[in-house]
């Protein structure tokens, strides 16, 4: 039996307020915590089977037709079992939930870096040794590498306009008319993709570093050319993916064609400097962002268009421009986006694709309107909130954008700030505060998930990641909350395509997706206790496994004498037809910025951030941590840097590219401000992975304003940039 | 040779065709299975791979080192301990295990051996400077706070009887000699050999650049080369003293040298890197160089038994080019005990863990208002580590006022052409090596200038 369910409705019932067992929405541990500081949770390189072989990637040299003139000679060196240049291995990592396999055939390449073969030996070192010694010439032409070597498309269906921008633009008391530029970057997961591929002659089972199975398997399936039945897919532990791993990668292919053609198992481990180029990073952006305002800052029009840059024949292109469909009402917009196609590695979805640098870009422009307007920062936010979607009209399913920003302001002290930058020196360190707001939209997909329960206790089971995320201990408070269990008693089994089909994780809809695919599996059990005790669900208490219905109540051991399944599905419906449903929030930051170096140091920062229901205010709170943590390294430290001449990625490593530090990161606070959203099911829970990271570089930026009266329109604000802009503003 | 060392409380004799240059980390891994131990870049900048070493030569004791770049002939009579050895006998957590797990401080789980292996480390020799403890291990999930809660929350637990390792008896072996004189007469014979004092930087040939090295020597082992030797006005610093062990006797005689120091790399780069090698490398972005140039150190090198000295300066001859013959060495470096007012300002995109942009160093001398002697040098500014001689000479006689600084500008771009790169334009590092100078001078007015103070 399922318990299915499409969202079309909002569910008023706030079942999980009244539920007794304590759990669900209180700080738990995480189950796989122990496993982890210990170093027994094994990860996709870390299996060892019998004949297991090396596989290492070879890396294209330059654009064009790929030669191979030796590898006779290296195939025949002592040790090497193959080099492999299939036609099937994949130029670069599948985009998120793509299904099929990506672009195939690597006898040409189309970017620097990209991997156009695979040596196979018996250990890792004759693998290297091997990849190092063929000898890989290309023969091609010179391909435009920069966006501005091309003409960029400008896709009908990214276009927006409504109202008459242009003549709002010339007739505006005032108008902001500036460019920002974001850098390119990576997810530098700290786990480098891998893949342990195991061929039985009918089933091919690969352990790798991936963040939607379900979707993942077929990718691997369409690749190889199997029936999607005959692979099974194994990532119980995913060291961190932010994107990087939601498609299969260039790893899983090779390792399965290995093992496929050899008969025997084939590891392959992407090193550091390959995880760099061959999967995919976020595409640089150029935002030119117009807001047209009355006098006392009130929006009458916006206009944001976005270029950004992607290979040939991929589907993705950032969608720079998302957020500002919805953030900020005004009559007449202007929203565009371009995608210049030229031969860097291909981009795809970084942690928050979309509003991560594109509400960066536009809450700073937020902060110049602002200033030309002397209106408060927070107050020109709370000015432009829109009642209803700003484009299509739909009502919010829920928006408490007004919440986050004064109870984001009041915690912070926003008020005691003064005015006018400038304002506060301390010997060389100017210091100042800045604020954004934050804004994501909330997705939900498709999910399942199974519970059994028995007498000894439950068991969850789907294909679901835990990427870091808290999966494990989401899915286990919702069981042992909906099921009256205390938490250990409650098992979860993550990573594994013979589970049903969680959503995999990505886009923050991992714990509302597959938490309501769980939550309806309790739900289904809870009906077949009920239906055993003659009661209604709805009648039904379980607590520390008593059973109690009406004046009955009964030891949950005793009704078990067999084992109960539920099993949930849950799918999006017309909710999203219906309303406009997004996560909001507001960033505030302090910063110090030095006048002799241009060094920006950040003092403190606090987010405030409205998700629907928090499930666990601990996992939930690391989330928004580790995004505003992002949020730094987007507006001070992180770049990635192509060649200009040929599109390769000059810092691959991560020593060249700058994640924060420790020392980077100051004392973060995040508030969440209480909320329950009817639209998002059963929960009413909305995602939370991302909207930490959705502007809080601009509270940075905007901070260094205010501490400098210098303005950083191109992002990072490295020493020298911030140097330059304020010998620009003439200090 | 025979490499022996102890591995989780069990000791290890390995053959003696171990490759010289194998890595702990792939030794880990690779052949023992022990997968507790993650490769996050293999090159020492991520941590992930961070292990636990007791060092019976060392004062701490105990240090925590990366894996990735640590060959195993320089753990002979060594102890190791990796994440799978910090738990008890019976699975009793370490205190800093269960900090972590109640802290909420591992999320993807990657990262976190390297952090448990870091803060068992600090545990064990009770330090509570978090902060510097922990600049070596990237997270990327977490935003760091939750760690280094869990580092606080583990401060008073008792350290587990089960921990104390006692390094095993070993032999001496020829790839590890025990003293300068054996090095230098092997060194002379060889002179082709790379030597190694903590691989840092030597580890990155053969796990970046996948370079072979045919013959190596390992400079970890000589007791006299570990010394620091106080004269009377004097230090003399041996060249196979590593950068932690140097931190305490900079702390007591140079405190903004120190504070540099606390920067340079990370705590696993500093417990393994020695000031002869990062002088020896020659690089024109080592951090040692500018600092010592300014201090007016006196280098000493040693070829068999002859041995020469040189202002420290004249070393560093050209760019990857320096005063050293085949078969000669670094022995050590002599500081004087005091400087007036020495101060070490590093520049870096990013806090920690990073190669400097500019890193300056002053040391003028002031009397009665008017600047007697100047040695300022620069890291970043020009092929080798570079005084700034027009600078100086701008200053030297004049009042320390504003003005000076002034007549000092015009002089900068004479002593100094620098590259641009992407670590900064050449405009830029001039404008900063310049505006060092005003700090210098602001700081002698005493203003707050210190980077670490205006942390919140």
């Amino acid at each position: 039996m399922t318990l299915d369910l499409k969202l079309d409705t909002p569910f008023e019932d706030h079942r999980a307020d009244q539920l007794p067992q304590g759990i669900l929405g209180h700080e738990q541990d995480r189950p796989d915590g122990w496993l982890k500081v210990a170093g027994r949770a094994t990860y996709a390189a870390e299996t060892d089977p019998d004949g297991l072989l090396h596989g290492v990637l070879v890396r294209a040299p330059a654009t064009g037709t790929v030669m191979l003139s030796n590898l006779a000679e290296v195939e025949a060196m002592p040790g090497v079992r193959k080099v492999m240049s299939h036609p099937k291995m994949i130029r670069n990592a599948a985009q998120g939930t793509a299904n099929k396999a990506p672009v195939q055939g690597v006898d040409h390449a189309d970017y620097v870096g990209q991997p156009i073969a695979l040596v196979v030996a018996e250990t890792f070192e004759t693998a290297t040794h091997a990849a190092h010694a063929l000898i890989v010439s290309v023969d091609g032409v010179v391909k435009p590498a920069t966006p501005d070597e091309v003409t960029p498309e400008q896709p009908d269906d990214k276009q927006t306009i409504l109202g008459d921008p242009d003549i709002t633009f010339a007739d505006a008391d005032v108008l902001i008319d500036e460019t920002y530029t974001t850098p390119a970057m990576v997810s530098a997961a700290m786990e480098p993709h891998a893949a342990t591929a195991d061929w039985d002659g009918d089933t091919l089972t690969l352990r790798g570093a991936l963040q939607m199975l379900k979707f993942n398997k077929n990718e691997l399936a369409d690749s190889v050319g199997l029936p999607s039945e005959k692979v099974r897919l194994l990532a119980p532990y995913v060291g961190g993916g932010f994107g990087s791993k939601l498609g299969i990668s260039a790893d899983c292919v090779a390792a399965a064609l290995a093992a496929m053609e050899l008969g025997q198992p084939v590891r392959v481990v992407q090193h550091r400097r390959q995880v760099f180029e061959v999967n995919t990073r976020r595409s640089e952006t150029r935002q030119h962002i117009r807001l047209a305002a009355s006098k006392d800052g009130k929006l009458v029009g916006l206009g944001h268009e976005a270029l950004v840059s992607q290979l040939p024949e991929e589907d993705f292109s950032e969608p720079v421009i998302q957020g500002s469909h919805f953030a900020y009402a005004a009559a007449n917009r202007k929203l565009g986006l371009e995608i210049a196609r030229i031969h860097r590695p291909a981009a795809g979805s970084v942690r928050a694709p979309g509003e991560s640098v594109g509400v960066t870009a536009f809450e700073i422009a937020m902060d110049e309107l602002a200033v030309a307007t002397g209106v408060d920062p927070v107050e020109l936010r709370l000015k432009n909130i829109p009642d209803k979607d700003p484009e299509s009209g739909k009502p919010f399913s829920s928006h408490r954008l007004e919440s986050a920003l004064k109870q984001g302001a009041e915690a912070f002290g926003w008020g005691s700030r003064p005015d006018k930058p400038r304002q506060h020196r301390d010997g060389e360190w100017w210091t100042g505060t800045g604020m954004s707001a934050a804004f994501r939209v909330n997705m939900v997909i498709e999910a399942e998930a199974r519970i059994v329960l028995s007498e000894s206790g439950a068991t969850v089971q789907s294909d679901m990641t835990d990427i870091g995320t808290g999966s494990y201990a989401i899915f286990q408070q919702i069981a042992a909350e909906l099921l009256g269990q205390p938490m250990d008693q409650v098992t979860v089994e993550l990573g594994d395509t013979r589970f049903p089909p969680g959503s995999g994780s990505g886009g923050s809809f991992g714990a509302a997706s597959t938490g309501t695919a769980v939550w309806l599996a309790a739900m289904e059990i809870r009906q077949q206790i009920a239906d055993r005790l003659g009661c209604a669900e709805g009648d039904l208490t379980l607590q520390d496994g008593i059973a109690t219905c009406g004046n009955t109540r009964t030891s949950l051991g005793d009704l078990l004498s067999d084992e109960i399944t539920g099993h949930g599905h849950v799918e999006p419906g017309d909710a999203f037809e219906k309303v406009r449903q997004a996560t909001f929030g507001a960033h505030f930051a302090e910063v110090a910025v030095s006048d002799v170096t241009g060094e920006v140091r950040v003092r403190r920062m606090l987010g405030s951030f409205a998700c629907g229901r928090i499930l666990n205010p601990r996992t939930a709170r690391s989330q928004c941590h580790g995004g505003m943590t992002w949020g730094i390294g987007m507006a001070l430290t992180e770049e990635l840097t192509h060649d200009r001449r040929d599109g390769h990625i000059v810092n691959r490593d991560l020593a060249g590219y700058h994640v924060p530090v420790n020392a980077d990161v100051p004392d973060l606070e995040v508030l969440f401000v209480d909320e329950r959203d009817d639209w998002a099911g059963p929960m009413q829970a909305k995602g939370i992975g991302e909207l930490g990271i959705c502007g809080a570089g601009a509270a940075i930026i905007n901070a260094i304003h205010h501490a400098t009266g210098a303005r950083i329109r191109d992002l990072p604000a490295t020493p020298d940039k911030v140097i330059a802009a304020m010998t620009k503003a003439g200090y | 040779m025979t490499i022996s060392f102890h591995l989780n409380g069990d000791r290890v004799d390995l053959s003696p065709e171990v490759a010289p240059t194998t890595t702990l980390l792939q030794y880990l891994r690779d052949q023992r299975g022990l997968t507790g131990t993650k490769e996050g870049c293999n090159e020492g900048d991520c941590g992930a791979c961070t292990v636990m070493v007791t060092d019976p030569d060392s004062p701490q004791g105990v240090k925590a080192l990366n894996a990735c770049i640590l060959f195993l002939p320089q753990l002979h009579g060594k102890s190791v301990r990796t994440v799978e050895g910090m738990a008890g006998p019976d699975g009793q957590m370490h205190p800093v295990q269960q900090a972590m797990v109640d802290q909420h401080g591992s999320q993807c789980g990657f990262c976190t051996p390297g952090f448990i292996a870091s803060m068992v480390t600090a545990h064990m020799t009770g330090r509570k400077d978090h902060d510097t403890v922990l600049a070596g291990n990237l997270c990327r999930c977490t935003g760091y706070a939750p760690i280094v809660r869990a580092a606080q929350a583990a401060e008073g637990a008792a350290i587990p009887d089960w921990l104390t390792d006692t390094p095993p008896e070993v032999a001496a072996s020829t790839l590890a000699p025990e003293s300068s004189d054996e090095l230098a007469a092997i060194y002379a014979a060889q002179p082709d050999a790379t030597l190694i004092g903590g691989a840092t930087d030597v580890g990155l040939w053969v796990t970046k650049q996948l370079r072979q090295l045919d013959r190596v020597i390992f400079t970890n082992r000589c007791a006299d080369l570990k010394r620091i030797e106080s004269g009377a006005d004097t230090l003399r610093i041996g060249a196979a003293v590593t950068m932690a062990e140097l931190l305490p006797t900079l702390k007591a005689h140079h405190p903004s040298y120190a504070a540099m120091v606390t920067r340079y790399g990370s705590e696993q780069v500093r417990q393994a890197a020695t000031i002869g090698g990062n002088i020896a490398n020659g690089s024109p972005i080592g951090d040692n160089p500018p600092a010592l140039i300014a201090l007016g150190a006196t280098l000493h090198l040693r070829h068999g038994d002859t041995r020469r000295e040189m202002p420290i300066e004249d070393f560093f001859l050209d760019y990857g080019k320096q005063d050293r013959a085949p078969g000669e060495f670094v022995e050590a470096v002599t500081i004087p005990k005091h400087a007036q007012r020495l101060a070490c300002y590093k520049l870096s995109k990013r806090f920690d863990q990073d190669i400097s942009a500019v890193l300056g160093c002053f040391n003028l001398s002031v009397e009665g208002g008017i600047v007697t002697g100047a040695r300022i040098a620069f890291g970043g500014m020009a092929g080798i580590p570079k005084r700034a001689a027009h600078v100086e000479a701008a200053l030297i006689g004049q009042p320390f006022d504003e003005a000076a600084l002034a007549r000092a500008a015009p002089e900068w771009s004479k002593d100094f052409a620098p590259m641009s790169d992407m670590r900064a334009s050449a405009d830029y590092r001039l404008a900063a090596a310049r505006n060092m100078l005003r700090r210098y001078w602001l700081e002698a007015q005493g203003a707050a200038t210190n980077v670490r103070e205006v942390r919140a």
